[in-house]
């Protein structure tokens, strides 16, 4: 199956920048992610065999080039995060604090928890998105959970 | 409130800019325009904002995508390219565990009277063949180059490493920013600000 680049768009432009300005911390970066992310999927020849491959092809592939926009000499110039987050609505010192803790987590933290807290992805899944062992997910989702802990206290739960 | 419900919620604030298009063919010329604004401002000379892979030969299969065979992590390893025509690539390949692997990239000639131009299909299977910078988890760094392998950990000094490469006649000045990219030379190193260096 393969559905047209609009319906997807449609559907999952608003996740998959989301994804991308997690790991690129820039608006304009993760914008272009989104963009080469459909581009490469209307572009190339590729059949899938379900809504779930497509959705877990479309967030690895998003994933990959963020951090390839993390690893270049030529990255834009970034606006502060704390600049970034003035402009943005959030409806509690919460949840601006739950993502000021999350977007100061490593990467590799980082990735993990937003796949598992934001996209309901398992374990399980998210070793097959980003083609790690379980354990590997196992332990970078327990060190992040740990690290916002550490950061946000009470107005995180103990749920692993 | 559940820790996914807390953080739904905080990510809710987040969305693309309303002058952001999601149209495909305007998509195209968007992200052409985005990468020579983003280029002007960086570097003169010759641009390339992404070289991960390394190329040993192309083979030509019709159209624009191509077979080719990459060096990745030392090993030779066989991958679809495919030009876009705008001076950007991806690609996709087979790791050595077998998992499916994309990348994308591509770059721009900065003339001397400012113009910009795309790179050809030439220069960018040019810069594909130049080395790769890999972050361990262990906290190493390495550099991988056609089938050298060299740990450059203890190699940065404010951040920034220069490699010296050598392979047969063919000789690499790389510049490393500690997990902030990389840049090579054939004649020179690259000044991390994004300047000629000297050697």
């Amino acid at each position: 199956m393969k559905p047209s680049v609009e319906i997807l768009i449609e559907k999952y432009r608003n996740n998959l920048y989301v994804m991308a300005f997690s790991v690129c911390k820039n608006t304009q970066d993760a914008e272009d992610v989104v963009q080469d992310t459909f581009i490469q999927y209307w572009s190339q020849k590729k059949e899938f065999e379900s809504e779930q491959h497509i959705r877990a092809w479309l967030i690895r592939v998003a994933i990959n080039k963020a951090k390839n926009k993390n690893n270049t000499f030529f990255r834009r110039n970034a606006l502060p995060l704390e600049d970034y987050m003035q402009t943005l609505a959030f409806e509690s010192e919460e949840s601006s604090g739950l993502f000021e803790a999350v977007m100061n987590l490593p990467e590799k933290y980082r990735i993990v928890i937003h796949l598992f807290y934001y996209e309901d992805y398992s374990v399980n899944e998210i070793a097959n998105i980003l083609k790690l062992t379980q354990n590997n997910v196992k332990t970078r989702l327990s060190r992040g959970r740990g690290l916002l802990r550490n950061t946000l206290k009470e107005d995180w739960e103990h749920d692993e | 409130m559940t820790n996914r419900e807390k953080y739904k919620k905080a990510f809710s604030a987040v969305c693309p800019s309303d002058e952001f298009i999601l149209e495909v063919e305007k998509m195209k010329k968007i992200r052409k325009q985005h990468i020579f604004k983003s280029m002007a401002a960086s570097v003169a000379g010759l641009a390339l904002f992404m070289a991960s892979a390394t190329a040993a030969y192309a083979m030509d299969v019709g159209g624009i995508q191509r077979t080719i065979q990459l060096w990745i992590r030392g090993d030779c390893t066989d991958a679809t390219i495919q030009f876009d025509g705008d001076g950007t690539y991806s690609l996709e390949y087979t790791d050595a565990g077998g998992n499916e692997k994309f990348m994308a990239g591509g770059g721009i000639s900065i003339e001397a009277d400012g113009s910009e131009t795309p790179l050809t299909e030439e220069e960018l299977m040019e810069h594909l063949m130049m080395p790769d910078v890999e972050y361990e988890d262990d906290g190493t760094v390495w550099v991988y180059w056609y089938d050298q392998k060299i740990e450059i950990t203890d190699k940065f000094e404010d951040d920034v490493c220069y490699v010296k490469l050598v392979k047969g006649e063919e000789t690499l000045y790389l510049t490393v920013k500690y997990k902030n990219g990389y840049a090579a030379d054939r004649h020179k190193y690259v000044s991390p600000d994004g300047t000629w260096g000297g050697e």
